[in-house]
């Protein structure tokens, strides 16, 4: 495993109990330049997971805590008429950070929602007509409970697609829920976590993963996989063509982590659950009938027919 | 134990069924083996089903059966009343008695009753069998497949007919075959069905089932392509005697001439050597009696015997040539045979010197009717290995063979060879007339008919000689119809018409001159095979006497003309004494070449098709060989295609070019070994998979470095030389 995600992972594990495969999965969407959604009950760990994973590579660290009356300005920053110099001056918004925790997000008014969300793809805003650059490394975390709970806007499928992955935590396990009982006995653990690797660092390895090579045949497969998700009969939309980028780019993340510079069909395999089940709708059929775009997605990797040959143009 | 998967009506049903299939298996048995109540069989099949449908405990089971096979042996063999103390003690006293057989392996002392006893047993076990097959296995294809094979089997080598057992078996085995499978499939998806729903599931079944039959019946149906191939089986294990004349025999020397014609196969057995100086015809017997089938002694003429002693100069009708003359031939057989060879011009028999020792009275018997001689010893005819014949060839005069006969020949003392059957069409005197119009003396007439066949499109063949079918002549049909046979046609084709035209004639069987194997100065060892099993004709010629002719074609007759007179017919050979030494198997390579040469010019396919026609055997034998060599290469390559893949790359060093090829022809061979790669399984993953299996690491590691290359920006800097070592350690893992 690469060096530095292991440090990465490794620091995180110190005060997440169990989530090795959660901050894996974070630090493959912040790699690859991507938004992580993660979706569960409140109270497994989500918030403790952004914060630790920003202090191990020593980001600035903001937090949105989504509710119904917030306004897009309280976002993205707002201008104020400054009597002394009687000019507007932009206050920056909490937007404007290396790593965000958008904090349940389905909380607050679909206006909101977009501000966010708009900010995240471009990785800009724009106000007053002025278009502000948001510092690198960008790395939106947003959490929200899962929509059967009240009080709850679902997000739109389009701000959905803005996701790299959509992870679920999913609780611990009892002896690993005993360990976070014992840990919570003493001080919070996160205070002491420091950086394992500077920003530079960061943005450096965000270059190589950029650079880890795709053969085209893998480009064919993850074009197979997303094309057939398109077909299921179930399946109401399937997954866009920015879902098949993400997939390839979160792909070379995650083959950069196990220190490999190209791509093999077990990277698209385990990633494209995460990358696209979200970025599908069933349809209400399907939906009563138990089943999950998980299982559509793994139906579909069941079928995909992998490549095992050089990449020869039909 | 219950079988809850099944209701008992349905059970019941699926028995009722399984009684019909099992009630055709009786039939042919009873039919063939003329054994009796079927029925009382039958209902114990009923009893056995009956028992086990309703899962009987085996207690009650095995009493209500062993007391039915004890009532049916004592009532069916015995005549003490079934129920009684004498009926029990009779069945004991059988059981006993053929337990004591049995253990002391007298096997075919065994009595009836328990034959019958033991076939009981055989069909309890049989529905023991079927209940099993129904209530666990769910299918009883495997005992349809049986059925028809063993209804088929008695359908072609029996004079069972079994078409309408196997249409019964077929359609009632292919219902219970859709019945269970439903029934299979709805017990393993686990699903419940109702009437309707089960209904959709079994009706196109069903339907097919109906409609292919109905098909299967009402389409008219080509009559079989194949010769029957019971004669070919029996001709070639021998136990086709040859003598009934039905479809194919084994060429050779037979006494049964009554049903002529079919198919022979070639035999060259060897049945006898003969030294002597000149090849020559073996006369072994001749016939009179034609029936328009076949060949018989006559039965007008009591059969007379004439004895003769030995050295004693045989008298018989044939003319024999000067005392001077005379040449010796000696006869060597390799069985011992009842008669003896003549060469045309017999004088005198010589026996080896022990025989006289051995036997008081030595000499031989003549049958003088058909001229067969026979070895005589001790007043009874007996076998010889080794004898001699004197001979002397006798020589016809030509001006005697043309001159006109002074006087009518007599009608009553040559009424037997002027014998014809009622029934022989006009046609065939007809063309015998036509045949020797212009012809003045018999022996002109007997040349024009001896040289009419190879004149007017007849054929020699062995195969595909047709049996005269039962109100259809032998002759006429091969004058007429076919055109096409061996010596017994021609020659009893010459009879006939020679008889037709007055000119008494027969038959005469014997063996040609055989193959030349030895020559040391002036004796010559020939020998002579079944193959050379021959017919042909002798006419009476006035003033000459019988005269030997050879109309088969591809032959010459072997009479000894001397030319005193000149000849101004074309049609005399100048040297009538050239000996052919054609065998019947360069007669028979002759005809095989004989189409090709003939119609190359007109049609190529059709004298493919005719040439498969002819040897269809053969061709039927090639192609069967060809499936057989590629199913056995497809079903063992899981064997030789990885040894040929590690021969064959053996030597080829692992580059960039051949590593793709490789490691893709071990994914082949580890698929052989059963450890196949699925479409959507990664090779990481697969690799896992067989170092875990194999115990190794090396998949994995061919399978790092394939990634590398395959889906890697391959820059080069792969070490081929080790994965070469890891290849062929898994190609050898996964052969051994």
């Amino acid at each position: 495993m690469h060096q530095k995600f292991e440090a990465i992972i490794s620091n995180i594990e110190k005060v997440m109990i169990g989530k090795r495969e959660v901050a894996q999965l974070s630090a493959i969407a912040m790699m690859a330049g991507g938004h992580v959604l993660l979706e569960d009950v409140p109270g497994v760990g989500k918030t403790m997971m952004v914060k630790a994973l920003a202090k191990s590579v020593g980001a600035e660290f903001k937090r949105i805590q989504f509710t119904p009356d917030l306004l897009p300005s309280d976002v993205i920053g707002v201008s104020i008429y400054n009597p002394k110099t009687l000019q507007f001056e932009f206050r920056p918004g909490p937007i404007l950070g290396n790593i965000i925790l958008a904090d349940e997000i389905n909380r607050t008014s679909p206006k909101t929602q977009s501000a966010l969300l708009e900010s995240m793809e471009e990785a800009t805003i724009s106000i007053d007509g002025q278009t502000i650059q948001i510092p690198k490394p960008f790395f939106v975390m947003a959490t929200q409970n899962p929509i059967e709970y009240e009080g709850t806007y679902p997000l739109p499928e389009a701000q959905l697609d803005r996701f790299m992955l959509k992870i679920r935590m999913g609780y611990p396990s009892p002896q690993e829920e005993v360990e976070v009982l014992r840990r919570a006995e003493n001080n919070e653990p996160i205070i002491t976590l420091d950086s394992v690797i500077s920003l530079d660092e960061l943005l450096e390895l965000q270059q190589e993963v950029k650079s880890v090579y795709v053969e085209d045949s893998i480009k064919a497969y993850i074009v197979q996989i997303a094309r057939a998700t398109r077909k299921v009969s179930e399946v109401y939309l399937g997954v866009s063509p920015r879902a098949s980028i993400a997939l390839m780019k979160a792909s070379q993340a995650y083959a950069k982590i196990q220190n490999r510079d190209y791509v093999i069909p077990d990277d698209v395999q385990y990633l494209a659950p995460f990358v696209f089940a979200h970025r599908i709708i069933l349809r209400p059929e399907a939906r009563y009938e138990g089943i999950t775009q998980e299982v559509i997605i793994n139906r579909i990797i069941n079928k995909a027919v992998v490549p095992i040959k050089r990449y020869a143009e039909k | 134990m219950k079988n809850k998967a099944f209701h008992y009506t349905e059970l019941a049903l699926y028995y009722i069924v399984i009684f019909f299939i099992l009630q055709e298996w009786l039939i042919p048995i009873m039919d063939l083996t003329k054994t009796g109540h079927m029925e009382l069989i039958l209902g114990f099949i009923a009893v056995c089903l009956f028992i086990s449908l309703f899962n009987l405990h085996f207690i009650i089971s095995w009493l209500v059966k062993l007391v039915f096979i004890a009532w049916f042996i004592t009532s069916v063999y015995s005549d003490v009343p079934p129920f009684s103390s004498s009926g029990l003690q009779f069945v004991l006293f059988e059981m006993q008695y053929n337990l004591i057989t049995i253990f002391s392996g007298r096997w075919l002392e065994i009595t009836d009753p328990f034959r019958t006893f033991l076939f009981f047993i055989l069909v309890w076990m049989l529905i023991y069998l079927i209940h099993y097959w129904i209530t666990v296995r769910k299918t009883i294809f495997y005992f349809l497949v049986l059925t028809i094979f063993f209804i088929a089997t008695i359908d072609t080598f029996t004079e069972y007919d079994g078409t309408y057992a196997m249409v019964k078996v077929v359609l009632l085995g292919l219902l219970v075959t859709v019945f269970l499978y439903v029934k299979r499939l709805i017990l393993q998806t686990g699903i419940t069905v109702n009437g309707q729903k089960y209904f959709t599931l079994v009706m196109p079944a069903i339907i097919l089932i109906g409609l292919v039959s109905i098909m299967g019946i009402l389409l008219p149906k080509s009559e079989p392509q194949w010769p029957d191939p019971v004669p070919y089986i029996k001709a070639a294990t021998g136990q086709g005697d040859g003598l009934d004349g039905n479809g194919v025999s084994k060429v050779g020397y037979g006494t049964n001439d009554s049903r002529l014609g079919g198919a022979f196969v070639a035999d060259d057995t060897v049945v006898f050597h003969a030294i002597s100086e000149t090849k020559q015809y073996w006369r072994i017997e001749t016939k009179d009696f034609y029936t328009s089938k076949g060949w018989e002694e006559s039965n007008t003429n009591p059969t007379e015997s004439v004895y003769f002693d030995l050295n004693e100069q045989i008298n018989y009708s044939l003319p024999t040539g000067l005392e001077e003359d005379t040449k010796t031939a000696t006869i060597k057989q390799i069985n011992p045979h009842d008669f003896i060879v003549q060469p045309y011009g017999l004088k005198r028999v010589e026996f080896e010197p022990y025989l006289e020792e051995q036997h008081e009275q030595v000499g031989l018997l003549m049958n003088a009717n058909t001229e067969k001689i026979y070895p005589y010893a001790d007043n009874r005819i007996v076998k010889l290995m080794d004898y001699s014949v004197v001979y002397s060839k006798p020589t016809l005069l030509y001006s005697q063979l043309q001159s006109d006969p002074a006087e009518e020949i007599d009608q009553e003392v040559f009424e037997p060879y002027l014998q014809l059957p009622d029934t022989l069409p006009d046609r065939v005197g007809d063309l015998a007339n036509e045949i020797v119009r212009g012809a003045k003396t018999p022996y002109q007439k007997a040349r024009a008919i001896e040289s009419y066949f190879s004149r007017n499109g007849f054929r020699y063949e062995t195969d595909n000689v047709a049996i005269p079918g039962e109100d259809v002549d032998y002759v006429d049909q091969f004058l007429f119809e076919t055109k096409v046979g061996y010596c017994d046609n021609f020659s009893t084709s010459m009879v006939v018409m020679l008889r037709s035209v007055g000119i008494p004639a027969r038959w005469v069987k014997g063996f040609m001159g055989g193959e030349l194997i030895d020559s040391t100065g002036a004796s010559k060892t020939y020998e002579i095979t079944n193959n050379n099993a021959h017919s042909w004709v002798e006419a009476y010629i006035p003033e000459v006497g019988w005269v030997n002719f050879e109309p088969t074609i591809g032959f010459s007759n072997m009479r000894n003309i001397e030319y005193d007179i000149e000849t101004s017919s074309p049609e005399e050979e100048l040297n009538p004494e050239e000996e052919e030494t054609r065998t019947f198997e360069e007669l028979q390579q002759e005809n095989e070449q004989q189409p090709a040469t003939k119609n190359n010019t007109t049609n190529f396919f059709a004298n493919i098709i005719e040439m498969i026609n002819k040897n269809h055997v053969l061709f039927v034998i090639i192609n069967l060989s060809i499936l057989l060599a590629g199913i056995i290469l497809l079903t063992t390559r899981k064997k030789w295609l990885p040894k040929l893949y590690v021969l064959r790359n053996r030597n080829k060093s692992l580059n960039e070019s051949s590593f793709e090829s490789m490691y893709s022809q071990l994914l082949k061979v580890l698929e052989f070994r059963g450890l196949k790669r699925k479409d959507d399984q990664t090779l990481q993953s697969f690799a896992k998979e067989i170092d875990h299996t194999l115990g190794t690491s090396d998949m994995s590691k061919i399978t790092y470095a394939y990634e590398r290359y395959v889906y890697g920006n391959y820059d080069g800097n792969i070490d081929f030389g080790k994965l070469k070592e890891s290849w062929e350690y898994l190609i050898n893992r996964s052969t051994s």
